[in-house]
């Protein structure tokens, strides 16, 4: 064979034609846009003064101290404050990563303001009679939950909203034994340092139907039939037998014997997911009142706030009885489901939220405003469950907000027609007068006794770093404690209980929480459940096949995860908002092949 | 005179019992190290997490079943360090004064021969240029550089905070750091106190005691690579686990 200039052309042209058939070329088009680039490829992280800041993280109740790392004025990381004497140094993944949220790009940057007040202004002029304001405080215990009060209280007819919030708290201290119905201890329960500091002094029983990473740390996991808790319960409290309460829960008779033995045999304390559920009745029984569940006075107010609101139930509320409604969702707190909340609206009511987020109300309400985001906002964050002194402390801001946003407390207090002044100063100054307590401020550790204290020099601590610690007296039983028994309907078609397996409460999450969830399925995201195989198998659902999960309020999209750990009879969800509206007081559901 | 430096060896110390799989370690690492959050493409094969929490369970069904949170990180291999020995970049390197095992981006070619031999899976590759939402950049941390696309990264104990403390040391005229200075995010964040770290030659540090205790096991330490972070549990399932047995009828295998 000879060479001609025809088929080298040809052999020439072939191969750039099968070339073009291979990835290389079309691989190599991408690389080579790496260098006709005009930006650097990769962030330069600004430089800068490096110093230390101090807040208090306001993303749940425990309101962890931080110290955040600043380049010139910028937050750069958050680490806990190592001598706090509550939360001592820790911080949860959500609280790490916090001044990543006012970048956020789901953030509501925008809202109709001036639209809003007029439709709520027009509301309340032209409401029937009997037709309320109400003011939703999904975290009460704030200073701004006063500001709310007050206005609910200077509107006719005004009501101010919150979830039932426990008239006691737990002095994880002085326990020797915690017997925990649910309660997610080591996941977001309390304070996380304050908890797991007290760790060591007591053994814990965490009875509950799958191993969560509270009973994974248990000293002892006592697996029982979902909803059977009550069984348990009377048992415990010699109500019933416990050969009767094992063949209801499916739990050994020993180790339910083991239980009330453990009960009796020191300091002990009942904890209950709910901290209103009638399973902490059981507190009565085993002598916790007065001494490991305990009253605790409340941080003092200026004398003029005591003509507030008194706080109601979203449940006491009548039907069809609310014409405007403003809801704080600023901050993550207890969130109350759509479907408890819609029944009560009037048919033509106005719905107005403050909200960071449009995961929750947001997807519901006409009026969505922009709230400030931790760390952009100036707040107060009062004592959580474990705190056992009554605590004031300011979440000072790190930066400034990166949007234009609403105050909801100055937009309530004008609305109500509040004068507008700064309650967080009059707070303090109120506590100062009072005059008992320590002031404990992060910069130099020291703790002072307020009578030490000079008003200004108080207020200066408050926000550049300090919180105020009530003095600690005798301790007290609570008062009368008030249960309220959940309203379980029976949904034959609906098999599965639906368990929350996550902490979530809501609001935004820094974007890094990918980390924990779709890059390494440490925590179940948003999207996704968590079966049996025998469940899975019944439904034809294959392990990360799409399913949906079906209630009596709806149905959603979801990917399934199969997992021998979970119970049969037992779907696992990530919890938060979405989840909340779709099971509404009724958490059964039934997951269908998608 | 300059005072004579010990060479120390830094390994850390983690007792399963106490971790309860929260996830402040990945998180606080992620934001220490400017790990960026995850494409939309991502899953936990492409993802990067320097350290990563594994759940993992002793095999039975419900309600036998128990679990357990690990986290693993780079093991910083003392010995036949695998990475090392592939690398033809000459882009992953073991410092014999601190005993960690470093990866240089800017001589990675993103071969992936380390991941390959890493028995830890503690390796990660830039699938994507890194990127963050819309102004999180400023969030980035100034002492550690972000890296680019294509190149291997791993665990080096938050070089970034050696650095600093080394400095510090300098500028107050020690020779040695103060080991309060120099602890890696990780072992800062964990709000349970599972993770230890410190000097492995000094037997006064609580980490290089953790070791000795009869508790203490490393992974897969019949690969004689003899890792440098010390697990512990009282759980014999635990244990067992992190021997990797061998799979029943493999025996003709290695490793």
């Amino acid at each position: 064979m000879t060479t001609t200039r025809r088929n080298l052309l040809k052999f020439v042209g072939g191969g750039a034609a099968g070339a073009l058939l291979t990835p290389a070329p079309w691989r190599l088009i991408t690389d080579a846009a790496l260098w006709s680039e005009n930006w650097p490829g990769i962030p330069r992280p600004a430089r800068g003064e490096i110093r230390a800041r101090f807040t208090h993280c306001t993303l749940c109740p425990a309101g962890c101290a931080v110290r955040a790392r600043c380049v010139n004025s910028q937050p750069v990381s958050l680490t806990g404050v190592k001598p706090h004497p509550i939360s001592y140094g820790a911080l949860c993944p959500w609280g790490i990563a916090g001044h990543h949220l006012p970048y956020h790009p789901a953030r509501v940057r925008q809202g109709p303001v001036k639209e809003a007040l007029a439709a709520v202004a027009r509301a309340i002029s032209q409401r029937g009679a009997g037709e309320r304001v109400a003011m939703l405080d999904l975290r009460p215990g704030r200073t701004v939950s006063w500001t709310y009060r007050r206005a609910m209280a200077a509107i006719d007819h005004g009501l101010y909203l919150a979830p039932r919030q426990p008239a006691y708290s737990v002095d994880l201290a002085a326990a020797q034994n915690v017997v925990s119905f649910g309660a997610p201890l080591f996941d977001g329960w309390g304070t996380p340092g304050n908890v797991f500091a007290a760790r060591a002094n007591f053994r814990l029983v965490q009875i509950e139907p799958v191993e969560s990473r509270t009973a994974a740390l248990a000293d002892v996991w006592l697996p029982i039939r979902p909803g059977t808790e009550a069984a348990i319960a009377a048992a415990l409290a010699g109500e019933t037998t416990i050969a009767e309460a094992a063949r209801i829960t499916g739990a050994e008779e020993e180790a339910i014997g083991a239980v009330k033995e453990a009960l009796g045999s020191g300091p002990s304390v009942v904890l209950a997911a709910d901290p209103a559920s009638p399973l902490m009745s059981l507190n009565a029984k085993f002598k916790a009142l007065g001494h490991t569940l305990i009253a605790r006075r409340e941080a003092p107010v200026p004398d003029a706030w005591k003509k507030a609101a008194p706080i109601n139930e979203m449940a006491a509320t009548p039907d069809a009885s609310i014409r405007v409604l403003l809801i704080d969702e600023s901050l993550p707190g207890g969130y109350v489901p759509w479907q408890e909340i819609q029944p009560k609206l009037a048919p033509n009511a106005v719905v107005v939220v403050f909200s960071s987020s449009s995961e929750g109300y947001a997807r519901h309400t006409q009026y969505v405003l922009p709230a400030p985001v931790y760390p952009e906002a100036v707040e107060d964050v009062g004592p959580a469950i474990d705190t056992v002194a009554a605590v004031f402390r300011i979440a000072a801001p790190l930066i400034a907000p990166t949007v234009p946003v609403v105050n909801p407390g100055e937009l309530v207090a004008r609305i109500a027609g509040l004068p507008q002044t700064d309650a967080l100063h009059d707070r303090a100054g109120a506590i100062h007068k009072a005059g008992r307590g320590t002031l404990l401020s992060y910069v130099d550790g020291k703790s002072t006794p307020m009578k030490d204290v000079k008003a200004d020099d108080f207020w200066k601590t408050l926000n550049q770093g300090g919180c105020w610690m009530d003095s600690t007296e005798k301790k007290a039983a609570p008062g009368k404690l008030e249960f309220r028994a959940s309203a379980q309907q029976p949904h034959d078609d609906l098999p599965l209980a639906v368990v929350a397996a996550e902490a979530r409460r809501g609001g935004l999450e820094s974007p890094l929480m990918s980390k924990l969830e779709r890059e390494s399925n440490l925590r179940l995201s948003a999207n996704r459940v968590a079966l049996s195989p025998a469940d899975a198998r019944a439904n034809g659902i294959e392990n990360g096949g799409r399913c949906l999960l079906e209630t009596a309020c709806g149905r959603l999209s979801v990917v399934a995860t199969i997992d021998a750990g979970v119970p049969a009879g037992v779907v696992e969800v990530a919890g938060g908002p979405r989840m909340a509206d779709l099971c509404g007081a009724s958490p059964r559901a039934r997951v269908v092949r998608a | 005179m300059t005072a004579q430096k010990q060479n120390r060896r830094y390994g850390m110390s983690i007792d399963i019992d106490k971790c309860n799989g929260c996830g402040a370690c990945m998180m606080a690492c992620a934001v220490e190290n400017n790990i960026p959050p995850a494409p939309q493409a991502a899953n936990d094969r492409k993802g990067i997490t320097w350290i990563r929490v594994y759940k993992v369970d002793n095999h039975r069904a419900y309600p036998e079943r128990r679990t357990a949170f690990v986290p693993v990180l780079c093991q910083q291999c003392g010995h036949d360090t695998p990475c090392v020995h592939v690398c033809p970049q000459q882009a992953v390197d073991v410092d014999p004064a601190t005993g960690i095992v470093g990866q240089m981006p800017e001589r990675c070619l993103g071969c992936r021969y380390c991941m390959v031999a890493c028995p830890y899976h503690a390796r990660y590759f830039n699938w994507w240029d890194p990127a963050w939402p819309a102004g999180m950049e400023k969030t980035l941390n100034p002492d550690v550089a972000p890296r680019m696309r294509g190149v291997v990264e791993k665990c080096n104990f938050c070089h970034g905070r050696w650095h600093a403390a080394q400095q510090k040391a300098a500028a107050a005229g020690q020779p040695e750091i103060d080991a309060a200075d120099y602890v890696p995010a990780c072992v800062e964040a964990c709000p349970t106190g599972a993770i230890r770290f410190g000097d492995l030659n000094d037997p006064s540090t609580e980490v290089a005691q953790d070791a000795q205790r009869p508790e203490s096991f490393r992974l897969l330490e019949k690969i004689g690579t003899e890792p440098k972070i010390h697990y512990r549990s009282h759980r014999d399932w635990v244990r067992e686990i992190a021997a990797a047995p061998r799979p029943e009828g493999k025996d003709g295998l290695r490793g």
